[in-house]
């Protein structure tokens, strides 16, 4: 069996401590608010650089695992959700520590968590290699489809405003096409300056926009009384009776973040809204959730971890990102010099057996550092900002500067970072702009393979009925975004 | 907002139509796709959402200019706390590879924190310190990634 020898190579001592430190890595970076999984990410890339690929991938996934989790520490004690898919779970969550079972909690959000994970992993191990197989058969006008439909993804991770998002996507984009021309080799808006003949470097870019940005934004909390837990946390373990009772919903939450996972362009934040209004929809008690019900926990933190497996057979199999994590960590893929896709599952095989063995491995040290640390998560939350946001800052110039020895990197890593800041206080998201730098080169690629194939025949693109398929569902995919805008203007007025 | 959103649509624009004037300067190819198509496409569609920028921002300014603008004296402080922290990443960055890693880290991460707000000077001398080591640690020794040096040329 393939996923055997996964697991031995990710449970080497000299592979497996990788892992621990990513899923640990996660978890601080999810519990601390104003961290994400997607800045955790950015700050690992310049040392799994010096790893190898199945090594720093399984990292990376420890990271995304992790992250996800932690996001629910700091929505449970503090009432503020680590990252946005925790969001949920401050509902239920904040109420029970208020009742002093800030423990039982913490204990039932890390069991449903793990759960949601392994579920998700195994579905991944299922769907993906299926999906890659039949993926296989594209050519490179299906594959330009099909980047449409990945770029249209910038729609659903919008935000507030279409506009906004589109521009950032399409600044991405532009960002993308500087540099040498995939296709003819022509330096493109380089002005005869040599660093811009390659284009911007991607590491310093993300580094800028998700890391640099968030701590210009921290600067202006300072000041901001921030909020402590204080309280003693006792009974992590939730009784049998309990876990019998949880064990439906975290089950049927579980599938339901997979499957949500896996639709491009969702992602854990719905996914957890979803389990919980379903949880409480199917519930005979539904007036004692927001109050400290146990299921009101356990139903947005199986989803929110079930759609890390889900996101990642998008991600793995056809080599486009689900949600914004996603998008960053196809980043790093590209960065490592791994392209997902379905040719991945063909020629590397063992890297996909280690992805498969370390998401469920990390999903397996989730719940041992858990239930095991859970009394040093008041610690963490303690770290002050004046301390922990100049380390990271000094952190993220160094990481710029490692991947090329180059200060012209720490100097594209500030212009980003001040261009992401902009952005960010005018609510232009900073997720497009990275699907469209990452996801542009690869669309502008294929179709010029397509076009060179055709002898420059435009109408190659529209042969093919797998093609049309994905053009169909990439208008679909607009016209849903449009429609929920829409819908949210029609709210607020 | 709106004034901010009108002035950020028309930097956009400047922005797509300079791009677009420049992909007439790149070589034709006819046979497969030309260096400039994918840009011009790109630059095109910036245009057109920048002008659907313009006109939503023209349209919130109404409402703005009924709302009075308060520049509170916190926000002030900000701004230039905000315009010390690039100043001193830009410094870093010039200062970094004549100085060296060993040099130059310290007061940065010391000024961090100061604008951050952390008025120990024993506490902030102690982490700058701490920070500077432990980072040579992980990059240099651990990962054997090389740090700039002191250096007069």
């Amino acid at each position: 069996m393939a996923i055997i020898q996964g697991f031995l190579y990710v449970l080497h001592p000299s592979h497996f401590p990788f892992l621990f430190l990513g899923v640990a890595g996660g978890i601080i970076v999810g519990a601390i608010p104003g961290l994400t999984g997607s800045v955790g990410i950015i700050l690992l890339l310049p040392f799994i650089y010096q790893l190898d690929a199945s090594t720093a991938i399984v990292m990376l996934c420890g990271m995304f695992c992790g992250a996800i989790y932690g996001g629910s520490i700091s929505a449970i004690l503090i009432s503020i959700p680590g990252t946005p898919s925790a969001a949920a779970t401050v509902l239920d969550g904040y109420p029970l520590a208020q009742k002093g079972e800030a423990g039982k909690a913490i204990g039932i959000a890390t069991i449903a968590s793990t759960t949601g994970g392994i579920i998700s992993t195994f579905c991944l191990m299922f769907i993906a290699p299926q999906l890659a197989r039949f993926a296989l058969k594209f050519g490179p006008e299906e594959y330009f489809a099909l980047m449409i439909f990945g770029l249209t993804i910038i729609a659903s991770v919008s935000g507030e405003s279409l506009v906004k998002g589109l521009i950032s996507g399409f600044f991405g984009l532009l960002i993308a096409t500087i540099g040498l021309d995939p296709i003819t080799g022509y330096a493109r808006f380089s002005f005869n300056i040599p660093n811009l003949m390659t284009g911007f470097p991607l590491l310093p870019v993300l580094i800028g926009l998700f890391a640099i940005s968030q701590i210009f934004i921290q600067l202006e909390a300072v000041g901001e009384k921030s909020r402590h837990f204080r309280q003693k946390i006792k009974n992590v373990l939730p009784s049998f009776k309990e876990l019998k009772r949880l064990s439906t919903v975290i089950i049927a939450s579980s599938f339901l973040g997979t499957f949500i996972g896996i639709i491009p362009g969702t992602g854990g934040t719905i996914a957890s809204f979803l389990a919980y209004s379903e949880a409480k929809r199917w519930s005979k008690n539904p007036e004692s959730f927001g109050k400290g019900n146990i299921i009101g926990v356990a139903a947005p933190e199986a989803a929110n971890n079930g759609t890390t497996g889900g996101a990642m057979v998008p991600l793995l199999s056809l080599g486009i990102p689900g949600d914004v994590i996603t998008a960053v960590m196809l980043g790093a893929l590209l960065l490592i010099g791994i392209r997902p896709g379905p040719l991945l599952f063909k020629e590397h095989p063992e890297i996909i057996n280690s992805i498969f063995a370390g998401m469920l491995l990390a999903n397996v040290l989730i719940l041992l550092l858990g239930i095991l640390s859970v009394r040093l998560f008041p610690q963490v939350l303690r770290t002050p900002a004046a301390i922990l946001f100049p380390v990271i800052f000094t952190l993220c110039f160094l990481g710029a500067f490692s991947l090329n020895n180059s200060v012209y990197d720490m100097f594209i890593a500030l212009v980003f970072g001040i261009i992401g800041y902009i952005m960010r206080k005018n609510n232009f998201p900073a997720a497009p702009v990275v699907l469209g730098v990452v996801l542009g080169p690869i669309a502008e690629d294929e179709l010029g393979r397509a076009l060179i194939i055709s002898h420059g025949d435009w109408t190659v693109l529209f042969q093919s009925p797998l093609a049309i398929f994905f053009y169909v569902i990439s208008i679909f995919s607009l016209l849903s975004s449009l429609k929920r805008q829409f819908s949210i203007h029609s709210k607020t007025k | 907002m709106a004034k901010k959103e009108i002035l950020l649509s028309i930097i956009f624009m400047i922005i797509s139509m300079t791009i677009y004037i420049l992909t007439y300067q790149f070589p034709q190819q006819t046979v497969a796709l030309s260096p400039a198509v994918f840009p011009r496409f790109v630059s095109a569609c910036l245009f057109i959402l920048s002008v659907a920028l313009l006109i939503q921002g023209i349209a919130g300014v109404k409402k703005d200019s009924e709302q009075k603008k308060v520049q509170s004296t916190i926000y002030k402080v900000f701004i230039l706390k905000l315009l010390l922290m690039i100043l001193l990443a830009f410094f870093y960055t010039r200062i970094l590879p004549i100085a060296g890693y060993a040099v130059a880290t310290p007061p940065f991460v010391a000024g961090a924190m100061l604008l951050f707000n952390e008025k120990r000077g024993i506490w902030i001398i102690a982490v700058s310190i701490i920070t500077t080591a432990l980072l040579y640690i992980l990059f240099r020794i651990v990962f054997k990634i090389p740090l700039p040096r002191f250096s007069l040329f």
